[in-house]
């Protein structure tokens, strides 16, 4: 299930970098990833730009692989610099996490969702 | 049957798009290419994956452009090496002073820009800087490879511009086709599509200009020195034109415009203003 609500704008780039300190991916896997995990449906005319964006800005390194079947894809993995940024983002949204939280409160136990 | 021009497929549409919006054509076509590799692995067509090639093109320019360049990657490059060095140039025609003590250096992936008022020597600088005109004092040094736009064009008016293409590109050692396809490409990154057939002297006043604009960059100088090369644009065009020159300087080449409209001022690095009387001042502006 995915939310349908727009909370991903500001941390796209977060979420793609966490993705890529796990495990080297392309921009489809990643797509299916940030479904899976219920995050967003994320247009690929949203992500791709964005992978470019990271791979610009020095973040990420692009290479490519065959695929099984059709065209070569094209990986990104985590630069050195990728992982400082991870580290830098992922403390500023444990931040900003905790801050709605705190807002918002815990639910209360056994209330309908 | 006649082939639909609007026909000619998305990644055609992508990367003529991208490359009127300043992308190198190497790399436009690269990230077409890319992007119909990433519609395949979505199991999509690129419209329904990534939207309207036009669209997306100035989409994804526009987040590429926002990125701060990190120290060494990507981005334009700090200025670099020295294209352009005038030390201490004049130029007298008999008793009459036209110029004097001109210093000026532009260096790759800068944009001087040269004012003053009529007569006070601008275009008379711009042809001493392209080496037509021999300094009376000073030196100048210059890179090999100098791109001229005058004023007043160097177009023959009964040859069309496609004829103007081959013609230029043979002077740089081009090959006809290449030197038309690189013609065509420069040309559409100014929105003109020059029609087949029509001499230079049916175009219009600021058509031309684009052409004389194309002919200057189709040898892919180093360093382009333009002579308000923008005389007869609409305001589309004098965008186009102003972006071209960023993406130039994005590119590492070095640009000498001489401008008379102080607005263009934004877009440049450094400005030579001549004044009205001999005798020069250098004034550096923020980017």
């Amino acid at each position: 299930m995915v939310t349908s609500r727009p909370w991903l704008h500001g941390f796209l780039d977060l979420c793609l970098l966490a993705m890529l300190g796990e495990r080297s991916d392309y921009g489809y896997g990643l797509s299916q990833r940030l479904a899976a995990a219920g995050v967003a449906d994320v247009p690929g005319g949203t992500l791709y730009p964005a992978l470019l964006r990271l791979e610009q800005q020095g973040l990420v390194e692009p290479h490519w692989a065959a695929s099984g079947s059709g065209p070569r894809r094209k990986y990104y993995a985590l630069t050195a610099a990728g992982h400082t940024a991870l580290a830098e983002q992922g403390a500023d949204w444990r931040r900003f996490r905790d801050g709605i939280d705190a807002l918002v409160g815990t639910p209360v136990e056994g209330s309908a969702r | 049957m006649s082939p639909d021009p609007d026909d000619d497929g998305w990644p055609a549409r992508f990367e003529a798009e991208l490359v009127r919006l300043g992308q190198h054509p190497a790399r436009a076509r690269a990230l077409a290419q890319e992007s119909v590799d990433q519609a395949v692995e979505a199991g999509s067509d690129a419209d329904r994956l990534l939207g309207p090639p036009h669209l997306y093109a100035r989409h994804l320019v526009s987040e590429l452009n926002d990125v701060p360049a990190p120290p060494g990657v990507g981005g334009p490059p700090a200025p670099g090496r020295v294209l352009l060095r005038l030390a201490d140039v004049g130029k007298r025609y008999r008793r009459r002073v036209v110029l004097a003590g001109v210093d000026l250096t532009v260096r790759a992936g800068e944009v001087a820009a040269v004012v003053g008022a009529n007569g006070c020597g601008k275009s008379t600088l711009l042809r001493i800087c392209a080496g037509l005109t021999r300094p009376t004092s000073g030196t100048v040094e210059r890179t090999r490879r100098v791109g001229l736009v005058p004023q007043d064009g160097g177009t023959a008016p009964w040859l069309t511009a496609a004829e103007h293409f081959t013609l230029f590109g043979a002077a740089a050692g081009l090959a006809p086709r290449r030197a038309r396809s690189t013609g065509e490409h420069l040309a559409a990154r100014l929105s003109w599509r020059p029609a087949a057939g029509q001499p230079a002297q049916d175009l219009s006043g600021g058509t031309r200009q684009k052409l004389n604009l194309v002919l200057g960059e189709l040898h892919s100088p180093d360093l382009l020195l333009l002579d308000e090369p923008y005389q007869g644009f609409d305001q589309g065009t004098y965008l186009d034109f102003w972006r071209q020159v960023v993406a130039w300087r994005d590119a590492g080449r070095g640009v000498v415009v001489v401008t008379h409209l102080l607005h263009d001022l934004r877009h440049v690095d450094q400005v030579l203003d001549l004044g009205s009387r001999p005798g020069a001042r250098v004034a550096a502006v923020a980017r």
